[in-house]
């Protein structure tokens, strides 16, 4: 998660999120649950984040006809990845925005537009995003209930606090995931079944939360 | 209103009834034809001074005729070669319509390559070509018609291929390139010298597959589901010749019906080829010297689904043992990508680039509309029928 990479371009959108077209070339970096961000206008100024909450990988005639081959040569799955416009469609739930250089957990005001470049963060501009306000971007996640809430939110603590235990980032915090699993503790005080769903998804995905377990006995 | 379905239920019943005694029917002069090949299996100078003879009598004359190898003789794919760049190229068109507010054609031509196991990625190009202005009227005035769009498609293809071919030869000297095309090298057009409108274009179809000659290129037109019966036809000869009516050659016909992929099915195994002839036509006739075309069969299906194809190449490649090998292996390897639907894959993927939607004849009306109302250049709509029909067509029931 070091240098930004360009994941790929977008083909619709809402004030609440978008999908991003990219090639399966492209394709390797970004991950479920990952932080991506949109700058506007190709300007750094006013830039749109979001997290990956589905990848979907389209079909076609062809590429049905060539799965049910004995043997699918490397020359052929090269060229279905490069060449065809079978489409890698990636879902973005917009989680906040960066104005001047100051994160809001906020809805953006106004979406991106068709075709605007999408970019992974790096480590650096993953801590800096969730360490600016206190956990406002949650909220944007656990009221949609069509999203995998709880493997969505492990996938993504999982990599932010992989992110803040870096050595040599700036704007890490060691305390991070603990402190992002307490606020979602609290968020979800009064809806146990996905309170619940996102507690075991933290736990699959090694995120400790025993000191908080105490407190829900 | 819709299709007459009880028409139709009664015109299909009495069809089902007949086609047992149809089949029995050709399927009895397929053995005689089956026989006569067997009978004449090598019997080539007097099969090829028939020929000959008749051609003399009946200039329209169209038939396979043999080279070298017996009328049954099967041979097994050759091994790949190590190193081989498979090239294919189609084109796609829109055909000019009066009916259309802004009369324009297009022609687009895709090629793909790839190079089996070189770690190289496949890759594709497209050249898009508007036939616009004074293009659109032939030399004698009347407005071009589908036959001369399609010939310059043709062309267009070929010409692709030779510049491609030509870039892998001075790129990698000496490596083996198949450069294929879907459908007959002899473009299917009528007396082209006769008509202005295509005898330039056939004159530069010509050249641009004589640009392709080259020891290591094996150029090949693959013809899916072949209906020909250009075999059948020579063989049609031997009882004309018995009987001494050889001046009756293309007017009598003994085996009708039977096609040479009926007859070759039983003596084409999985991934055979056939014996290779060349071809007698009056247009063949223009492909002289090293483009002469020739032909053979081929069984790309499997163990009891046979899938016969005919793949037409010029004399150039039929008489180097090496190309025709290299050919033959590459396009069996090639139908097997593709399962249990044997086409070559090179072929499908350069159909995919090239193919024209009727949504893109649209946006392209439309860029032209504007470029011209932005000259202050007024545009007629299209025709009432076309305008009528387009309205109508909002609530059919068939597009």
């Amino acid at each position: 998660m070091s240098d930004p990479i360009e994941v790929g371009r977008l083909l619709r959108a809402s004030t609440t999120g978008c999908v991003v077209g990219c090639r399966l070339s492209q394709w390797g970096v970004p991950s479920f649950g990952a932080l991506l961000r949109i700058p506007l206008g190709g300007s750094s100024d006013y830039q749109i984040y979001g997290l990956i909450y589905d990848i979907h990988v389209d079909d076609d005639g062809l590429v049905r006809q060539l799965a049910t081959t004995v043997h699918v040569s490397e020359d052929v799955i090269a060229d279905n990845r490069i060449n065809r416009n079978v489409p890698l469609e990636i879902s973005v739930v917009f989680v906040g925005f960066q104005e001047h250089g100051r994160s809001l957990h906020l809805l953006p005001p106004r979406p991106p537009l068709s075709l605007d470049a999408i970019y992974t963060c790096t480590g650096e501009e993953l801590c800096q995003f969730t360490v600016s306000g206190s956990f406002g971007y949650f909220r944007h996640v656990l009221r949609n209930a069509d999203l995998p809430v709880g493997e969505m939110l492990a996938a993504h603590l999982r990599q932010a606090a992989a992110a803040h235990a870096a050595p040599g980032t700036a704007f890490s915090d060691p305390a991070w995931a603990e402190r992002a699993t307490q606020e979602l503790i609290t968020l979800l005080r009064d809806d146990y079944p996905t309170l619940m769903s996102v507690l075991g998804a933290l736990g699959d995905a090694g995120i400790a939360f025993g000191q908080m377990q105490g407190g829900l006995s | 209103m819709p299709v007459n379905y009880q028409d139709i239920q009664g015109q299909i019943k009495k069809m089902g009834e007949m086609e047992p005694q149809r089949l029995q029917a050709l399927n009895a002069l397929r053995v005689q034809a089956v026989a006569l090949l067997a009978a004449h299996n090598t019997n080539l100078d007097a099969l090829q001074d028939w020929v000959k003879q008749a051609a003399t009598k009946n200039q329209n004359l169209r038939c396979a005729v043999p080279v070298a190898e017996p009328l049954m003789a099967h041979f097994p794919p050759p091994p790949m070669p190590p190193q081989v760049v498979i090239l294919a190229a189609d084109g796609s068109q829109i055909n000019p319509s009066r009916h259309d507010s802004v009369p324009f054609g297009v022609i687009n031509v895709g090629a793909f390559r790839m190079a089996p196991g070189s770690g190289q990625a496949p890759a594709e190009s497209v050249s898009s070509e508007l036939i616009t202005g004074d293009d659109l009227y032939a030399p004698n005035g009347g407005a071009i018609g589908e036959e001369v769009v399609a010939l310059r498609r043709d062309l267009r293809e070929r010409e692709m291929l030779a510049v491609l071919a030509a870039a892998e030869h001075e790129d990698s000297p000496g490596v083996l390139v198949a450069a294929l095309t879907d459908g007959p090298l002899e473009p299917f057009v009528r007396e082209p010298f006769n008509r202005p409108d295509l005898s330039d274009l056939y004159m530069d179809y010509l050249k641009a597959l004589r640009a392709v000659v080259n020891p290591f290129t094996a150029t090949a037109g693959y013809v899916d589901k072949p209906r020909s019966d250009l075999l059948v036809r020579l063989l049609e000869l031997v009882t004309l010749a018995e009987s001494g009516r050889l001046d009756r050659a293309g007017h009598e016909r003994s085996l009708p019906g039977v096609t040479d992929a009926g007859l070759l099915a039983d003596v084409l195994r999985p991934g055979e080829r056939s014996a290779i002839f060349a071809l007698q036509s009056r247009t063949a006739q223009t492909f002289t010297d090293e483009i002469a075309i020739h032909f053979f069969y081929m069984n790309v299906g499997r163990e009891g689904s046979p899938s016969l194809v005919r793949v037409e190449v010029p004399r150039w490649v039929a008489e180097n043992a090496a190309l025709v090998g290299m050919l033959h292996a590459v396009l069996i390897e090639q139908c097997h990508v593709l399962g249990n639907r044997p086409y070559p894959y090179t072929l499908h993927r350069s159909h995919e680039v090239a193919v024209v939607r009727f949504e893109e004849k649209d946006q392209l009306k439309t860029m032209i509309e504007m470029e011209l109302r932005s000259r202050g250049i007024s545009v007629d709509g299209p025709s009432n029928k076309q305008a009528t029909k387009d309205n109508s067509g909002k609530r059919a029931r068939h597009e």
